[in-house]
């Protein structure tokens, strides 16, 4: 099977969109001088994937690259090499073989940050508690396959587990979602709570993943 | 990163573009510096992280301990709105720092149609415009590029511009700077002290005078400042800087690969190149150097493709073992080599063979004009029979498609020469049917033509731009006269930015207000159609009084005073004239290697030895 790299992608580099991650991590190994396997076919180059796309401007601390190593490089030592070789925020925790299939991820933990610097309304709280706490919550999604250019998705049945901590200026939303087939964008529901509550919109969300997790709810690798 | 930015980023389109800290990108201590520059290159990122200049210069300042050089391109229109609205000033990209607080603003001119963004870029930083109203000496604007072998347009918003290769007099004027900043000198003090240093134009010690015509009457230097100001270049190629640590984006750029740079200047002495005069002499670069920096810079950077870059890549003496030397390190690593700016006469078998053994791109050849007659007249030596035989090789080779790119509009250009465009180009698909071993592919073959800018410090300084009218019917008879071959697409260039272009290459200090009128009214990112606006133009042009013909379309006298004329490439002046007299006679002048024409630019070089 394949290998695999657990990495952060904080800072300035929660701007590089996923097609420009590969690439990046394409010429980082090379870079590092860590020889990996490339595509076989007419043009043959570096083959890296990664497990799930992440937004635009979301920071994560879980994210899991494929690749494969070639011989003569320990997975001990690619960390620090690679890590060495990235552009700034993208840090490269661990390297080892894969062990299980990639639809085992089942779920992610998301952190969402609403910021009122103004001072947080208290009753985004409840609110925020109602929207999530309903039977089902019908949103638009955009969708390039979908004639109309959208399709509908019910938000619900997507989320696992939810905890809301507030503080004076900050609602911090902890999610578990559903991750692949079909994921949710946790941007949806930002997009829902402020259309449902538009008057506890907030200055700016920021979105984090903290874990990708398999069915059990135990961490993914 | 700021709040404000990090807010902004979230809702433009690729905001890679504005974040730095790329791979290799320089971060340095402010308070361990003393001079901080802002590289600015006017257009977007993409286009700007692809210019070889800047990385060179980039490098070259940030060697220096005590100098910073942060980058700064022109935001896109989401980007800019933005910007303004939450009164975000134009930053640096490796502190995020505004611009405005640095101590030099550097602009590297590669084309005309960039001025309004320099206007703008400056608006965004939040500094006036014009070099008189910024009294402080701190922030210094300068600009660099080859839009400086002209750069009067732009002369009100400058404070001094950089004639040629910038390699040594950008730290010899920051030198200078330090200085000033430390012994507390005016503005006006240390650009009268900066003038001194060769190379270095500063447009406020020139006065324009203009006779009741419009024409000049004279460029007149005022106390201080040198009667000619003649370009700089690195005298030794060998020696000079090369970006073997270069920043590698982390989005996508127009040229994103290594770019190795074989020689300066260019042998060929084609009458129409502003590039060909302006970087004389020719200077090349050791082939074991260059495959070394082309490993090194590989290595360091990831990248996986290589591209050899020079104004005629084939009059490289040594590109054949150059080329066996890289391919040797990329065809096992899978690192492409390409190679632009071929001559159709030399592009051989054994070059093609080279090319093809890593990864195929397009072949493109610029035979500039479709007769023999006007390819002499404009001292583009290539014979047919050679474009021919190039062909034939490149079609017998598996190549299934060639660009030929040409102009209209040249001087002396009849209708013969028009037409004979066509008939080159059914040439080419004859061979292609002759010699091709799998026609079942079928062709491409692509005639691009563009509409002639005559350019300052050309053999065609003195011409007039064809008509509009006239640039149009040629591109009609040269439609009608291809219409009917299915295997060959014809392009042509859209004649409105030409128009500009031959207007502000060749234009005068009052060209500023038109420039100010445009940008005031809208007027940026000039060089992208979802932003061009044609009309804009025509009304500054309008309002400030002047006529764009007068300087597109008119054909100066011998005794022109130009407004370039305090400025010098090296190449004499009384050698253009000839130029264009041999011009009308179809009369070559053969390349640098093959006799020495007595430019003059050899005497740039050090001792007056000869180059080539």
């Amino acid at each position: 099977m394949a290998d695999r790299l657990l990495f952060t992608k904080t800072g300035r580099a929660r701007y590089i969109s996923h097609l420009d991650l590969m690439r990046t991590f394409q010429r980082a190994f090379a870079r590092a001088k860590i020889p990996i396997k490339h595509t076989e076919g007419f043009n043959p180059h570096p083959f890296v994937s990664i497990a799930l796309p992440l937004s635009v401007g979301y920071s994560s601390q879980c994210e899991i690259l494929e690749f494969g190593l070639l011989e003569g490089t320990s997975h001990e030592e690619v960390p620090e090499r690679l890590t060495a070789a990235m552009p700034e925020g993208i840090v490269v925790h661990q390297c080892y073989p894969a062990e299980r299939k990639l639809k085992e991820l089942c779920y992610v933990n998301y952190i969402m940050n609403f910021d009122y610097p103004e001072g947080r309304p208290q009753e985004s709280e409840p609110a925020m508690e109602e929207l999530l706490g309903r039977d089902s919550l019908v949103v638009r999604k955009k969708s390039n396959k979908a004639k109309a250019g959208f399709t509908e998705v019910d938000l619900i049945p997507l989320i696992r587990s939810r905890r809301i901590e507030c503080q004076s200026d900050t609602m911090t939303v902890d999610l578990v979602v559903s991750a692949q087939n079909p994921g949710l964008n946790p941007e949806l529901i930002r997009n829902a709570f402020c259309a449902q509550y538009p008057e506890y919109t907030p200055d700016f969300v920021t979105f984090h993943r903290r874990e990708v997790l398999d069915g059990e709810g135990k961490p993914f690798r | 990163m700021n709040r404000t930015l990090e807010h902004v980023l979230s809702r433009v389109q690729k905001p890679a573009r504005y974040t730095g800290g790329e791979y290799n990108a320089v971060v340095k201590d402010k308070s361990e510096v003393s001079v901080r520059f802002a590289l600015c290159f006017p257009d977007t990122y993409e286009i700007g992280m692809s210019n070889l200049g800047c990385r060179i210069l980039y490098g070259v300042m940030n060697e220096r301990s005590d100098i910073w050089c942060e980058r700064c391109f022109a935001p896109w229109g989401d980007m800019e709105e933005e910007m303004r609205q939450e009164g975000l000033l134009l930053y640096g990209l490796e502190s995020g720092d505004p611009i405005a607080e640095f101590d030099m603003i550097g602009f590297s001119l590669g084309y005309e149609m960039a001025y309004t963004n320099v206007l703008n870029m400056l608006d965004l930083a939040g500094l006036e415009l014009r070099s008189d109203d910024r009294r402080e000496l701190t922030p210094l604007v300068v600009a660099g590029g080859t839009c400086c072998y002209n750069p009067e347009p732009l002369a009100p918003f400058v404070d001094l511009f950089v004639l040629g290769e910038g390699e040594e007099v950008t730290l010899e004027y920051i030198d200078l700077y330090q200085q000033a900043k430390e012994e507390g000198w005016s503005k006006e003090e240390f650009l009268l002290e900066a003038a001194k240093i060769e190379g270095i134009y500063v447009p406020s010690l020139y006065e324009p005078v203009y006779r009741p015509d419009g024409t000049l009457e004279e460029v007149r230097a005022l106390e201080g400042a040198p009667e000619l100001v003649t370009k700089r270049i690195v005298q030794d190629f060998d020696k000079a800087y090369f970006p073997v640590k270069t920043i590698v984006p982390s989005t996508e750029i127009v040229h994103d690969r290594v770019m190795l740079e074989l020689f300066r200047g260019c042998i060929r002495g084609c009458r129409f190149c502003q590039a060909g005069y302006a970087y004389r002499p020719v200077r090349s670069r050791s082939p074991e150097l260059l495959a070394r920096y082309g490993k090194e810079a590989c290595e360091d950077s990831g990248y996986q493709e290589m591209t050899l870059s020079s104004l005629s890549s084939t009059d490289y003496p040594d590109l054949l073992p150059l080329c066996d030397d890289l391919l040797d390190y990329c065809a096992p690593r899978d690192i492409g080599l390409s190679l632009p700016s071929l001559r159709a006469d030399t592009f051989s078998m054994s070059l093609m063979e080279r090319l093809q053994r890593v990864r195929r791109g397009g072949l493109t050849f610029a035979p500039e004009a479709g007769t023999q007659r006007l390819r002499d007249a404009i001292n583009k030596n290539l014979r047919e029979e050679d474009l021919i035989t190039s062909c034939r090789t490149a079609f017998a080779g598996g190549w299934s498609g060639v660009k030929l790119y040409f102009m209209l509009g040249l001087p002396t250009e009849t209708d013969e020469d028009v037409l004979g465009i066509a008939d080159l180009a059914r040439k080419v698909y004859f061979t292609w049917r002759e010699y091709s071993p799998n026609k079942a592919r079928g062709v491409r073959i692509t005639v691009s033509t563009s509409w002639f800018v005559p350019k300052p410090h050309t053999a065609f300084q003195w011409e007039g731009q064809i008509p509009v009218e006239e640039y149009q019917r040629r591109v009609n008879l040269l439609r009608d006269a291809l219409k009917r071959d299915k295997s060959i697409t014809y392009n042509w260039h859209d004649p409105q930015t030409s128009y500009l272009e031959a207007i502000l290459s060749r234009g005068d200090r009052r060209l500023a207000d038109v420039l100010e009128w445009v940008w005031e009214h809208g007027g940026k990112m000039d060089s992208w159609t979802e932003y061009f606006d044609y009309q804009r133009w025509l009304d500054g042009l309008a309002a400030c009084g002047l006529d764009g013909d007068f300087y597109a379309h008119r054909e100066r006298p011998k005794d022109e005073i130009f407004p370039w004329c305090r400025l010098s490439t090296g190449v004499n002046h009384s050698f253009l004239w000839h130029e264009r007299e041999l011009c009308y006679q179809s009369t070559t002048t053969p390349d640098c290697r093959t006799r020495c024409s007595g430019c003059g630019a050899n005497k740039l070089l050090e001792g007056g030895r000869t180059c080539g």
